[in-house]
């Protein structure tokens, strides 16, 4: 029985296992080590994964998710949701409880249970490599991840199958890797800008204790927003040629972001892209029209320029939240594909001052890490473990509203976990037999500028004045990042403990009648399209 | 070191369990109460070697395990309060008073507190954030620009009006930007 490491991307996902002390990275399908987190849906319940269903996104854009990880965890109602909705060519609606659930050939899925067959998928992946079952594995997630975001990545691995062993954040999992063994002294950034999301964080590694100190990101910003850029250059090209706007069909949509994302890779090489994409649309005499293209470097960093400062902005942000300055910093190591645009490593390095640690492989650190961990908490307390100490932080601020608009902070953010918190609240009507705590993140004091995460009802309560009963509530956020309310009537001692009813999650019994389907109905993957494992 | 075993732990959390709210955050991490910060970060990384969670993963008895990660946690609070200057400022004036620790209670009152919170419009609070890192560091010339941005998403903000006065004001003295 093995455990893996997962690194469930946004575009890209690898699984990393630990054999004899040395990490292994599982092949995929068709070549490299990256499995495009990409599922494809076919009407009779087919499902297509990685390479085979990138093909199915020009062929049926409707039926082949991608980017599932910028919805996952996120009620369909978000305006992030709302707003990935005008670009995605599958359709979404809302399911019970406000979940995003997507509108499969067959039948709906919700976002986790199509991460949950992504992540079944690279279990099998990994076990036909290993020759060995897997039971359990750590998936990673961006550090600010919420924890809706993250109770929702453990359903996904539950549905696959799969004992979530630990859900860690992604540059802690990066800097574990790049540090362990080094017995080294050093403040370190990780820079991991990937598809979707950009973080960076702040760790102090000193020998095997690895302790963020800071850590801050945006989860909308990534090589998907550079590839929209592209997009929208060459759509202009061959509108200025030929008067019609590609973008409003939906095959020619599919191509030309497939082809934005090479002419992206290529700039990172090469100075210039020059290129023709046949057979782009029709014209009114029925003339097959295509898309000729040549677009140097700097048309493109001119275009990316704005998206490149805002992540150093916000590392400038994260730096000062602990009173660091860039010239305090040991390395920075980078992390993600996005990182090999070369006007992104010029940044870095203008910023700190320092050229950016390119040599650890930008795609499989995270992997490494997760992996690493994995083995450690599978054997932890016996001597195969070994003693590295991850010291995490909470990602964001996190309170209740209380009357008058106002959200009452209970935890800070960039605090060590696990953390627990307890304040008193009292009742604001008489005779109030029953609070309903709602519970959000994010730092500001007014309620409705933070983001909602869902509620937790006390019921029960004495009749008496308002003011005469004494609530206690408590908030503990576990080192999954997970939090966990508590709330207790001091007079009665009425307790209540729940998870929070996240708006946008799935309950208990959906995750557990996902699990099942998807165990009686998960097909053997095709291993003739999988390297045999080397000895 | 692999940590201790389970009837150590579960000695240890006895101990600690009942007398938990009596300890101060000096006698949680084993030190003296004019300890330095090195000293602190010593002493946490120490205890966490032995006690953080992920050393008790495969113990299942949950009850044990809750009641560590409760001691651990508390552990954590103390570091992160002591490791801050004005947080340990506080917490020896409480000390003084016989509490054992800084809850969030005890922290600053209700209302508006950081100077972008009155702020309203999103785009103008992060234009408003970016402008206090410019002034932090004294350049006056990308703090005006920043809260001209800010200014402009919401033009009645006395606190923008003031800071991007301060800016300006900045920006205006001799010797140029930067050069106090
Ligand atoms: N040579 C390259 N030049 C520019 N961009 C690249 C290059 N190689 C990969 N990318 C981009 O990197 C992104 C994928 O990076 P990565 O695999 O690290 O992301 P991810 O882990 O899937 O996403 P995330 O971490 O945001 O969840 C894509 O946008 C891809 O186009
Ligand atoms: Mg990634």
């Amino acid at each position: 029985m093995s455990v893996i490491g997962i690194d469930l991307g946004t575009t890209n996902s690898v699984v990393a296992t630990v054999r004899d002390g040395q990490v292994i990275v599982v092949p995929a399908a068709h070549g490299g080590y990256l499995h495009p987190s990409v599922v494809s849906f076919s009407p009779e319940g087919l499902k297509y994964f990685s390479r085979e269903a990138v093909a199915r996104r020009i062929v049926d854009p409707k039926n082949t998710v991608f980017s599932g990880k910028r919805l996952i965890g996120l009620s369909f109602r978000s305006k992030e949701v709302q707003k990935a909705m005008t670009r995605l060519p599958y359709d979404l609606r809302e399911g019970n409880n406000e979940q995003a659930v997507f509108v499969g050939p067959d039948r709906t899925y919700t976002i986790p249970e199509v991460s949950g067959l992504l992540l079944g998928y690279l279990r099998q992946c990994a076990e036909l490599y290993l020759g060995d079952t897997v039971t359990g594995a750590v998936i990673t997630v961006p550090a600010n991840f919420n924890d809706a975001q993250r109770r929702a990545t453990i359903d996904a691995g539950r549905i696959a199958g799969l004992d979530v062993l630990r859900v860690l954040n992604e540059p802690t999992a990066a800097a574990l890797a790049y540090g362990l063994g080094q017995n080294m002294s050093q403040r370190i950034a990780v820079f991991d800008f990937g598809g979707g999301t950009f973080d960076v964080t702040v760790l102090q590694v000193e020998g095997d204790v690895f302790e963020v100190l800071a850590t801050g990101g945006d989860s909308f910003l990534g090589g998907d927003d550079m590839d929209t850029t592209l997009l929208n250059i060459l759509a202009e090209l061959f509108r200025a040629e030929h008067g019609i706007d590609p973008r409003n069909e939906q095959m020619a949509h599919a191509r030309l972001l497939i082809a934005a994302e090479q002419v992206k890779c290529h700039l990172s090489d090469y100075s210039e892209a020059r290129g023709e994409l046949k057979n782009i649309a029709v014209s009114n005499t029925g003339e097959h029209l295509a898309l000729r293209f040549h677009i140097a470097r700097n048309v493109f960093e001119t275009a990316i320029r704005g998206l490149v400062a805002r992540t150093i902005q916000t590392t400038q942000e994260v730096l000062a939240s602990v009173e660091l300055g860039p010239s305090q910093i040991d390395e920075v190591i980078m992390v993600g594909g996005t990182t090999r645009v070369p006007l992104v490593r010029a940044e870095v390095e203008r910023y700190f001052g320092r050229a950016p640690r390119v040599d650890l492989n930008p795609d499989e650190v995270v992997a490494w890490g997760a992996a690493i961990q994995a083995e450690n908490l599978a054997h932890a307390g016996d001597s195969l473990a070994n003693n590295a100490v991850l010291l995490d932080v909470t990602p964001r601020a996190l309170g209740i509203a209380v009357t008058g608009g106002f959200a009452e902070r209970i935890l800070d953010r960039n605090v060590p976990v696990p953390v627990e918190q307890t304040r008193v609240f009292t009742t604001s009507a008489d005779n109030q037999t029953t609070v309903r705590i709602q519970v959000c993140q994010g730092e500001s004091r007014r309620f409705d500028e933070n983001v909602p995460l869902g509620e937790l009802e006390l019921s029960g309560i004495p009749a008496t004045r308002r003011g005469d009963v004494s609530i206690e509530v408590t908030f503990r956020v576990d080192t999954n990042g997970i939090l966990r309310v508590r709330a207790r009537d001091a007079a009665t001692g009425a307790a209540r403990e729940a998870a929070v009813n996240v708006r946008g999650g799935m309950s208990d019994s959906e995750v557990a009648e996902a699990v099942e389907r998807q165990k009686s109905s998960e097909m053997p993957i095709d291993s003739s399209l999988l390297p045999e494992i080397e000895v | 070191m692999p940590g201790r075993s389970q009837e150590d732990l579960a000695r240890f959390v006895e101990q600690m369990w009942d007398k938990l709210d009596q300890l101060s955050y000096f006698d949680l991490l084993g030190l003296h109460t004019g300890a330095t910060v090195t000293e602190i970060r010593a002493a946490f990384y120490r205890v966490s070697h032995d006690l953080h969670p992920d050393r008790y993963h495969r113990i299942d008895n949950r009850e044990m395990k809750d009641r560590l990660e409760t001691i651990y946690a508390r552990m954590c609070e103390g570091y992160r309060v002591l490791t801050t200057p004005e947080k340990r400022n506080s917490y020896m004036r409480l000390l003084g008073e016989g509490k054992k620790r800084l809850t969030s209670t005890d922290r600053e009152p209700r209302g508006p507190q950081r100077p972008e919170d009155s702020i309203k419009h999103e785009e103008a609070k992060k234009f408003f954030r970016l402008g206090m890192i410019s002034l932090g560091s004294k350049d006056y010339k990308g703090a005006a620009m920043n809260f001209n941005f800010a200014k402009s998403f919401e033009p009645n903000s006395a606190v923008i009006k003031q800071k991007l006065a301060e800016a300006q004001a900045g920006l205006g003295k001799p010797g140029g930007p930067g050069n106090r």
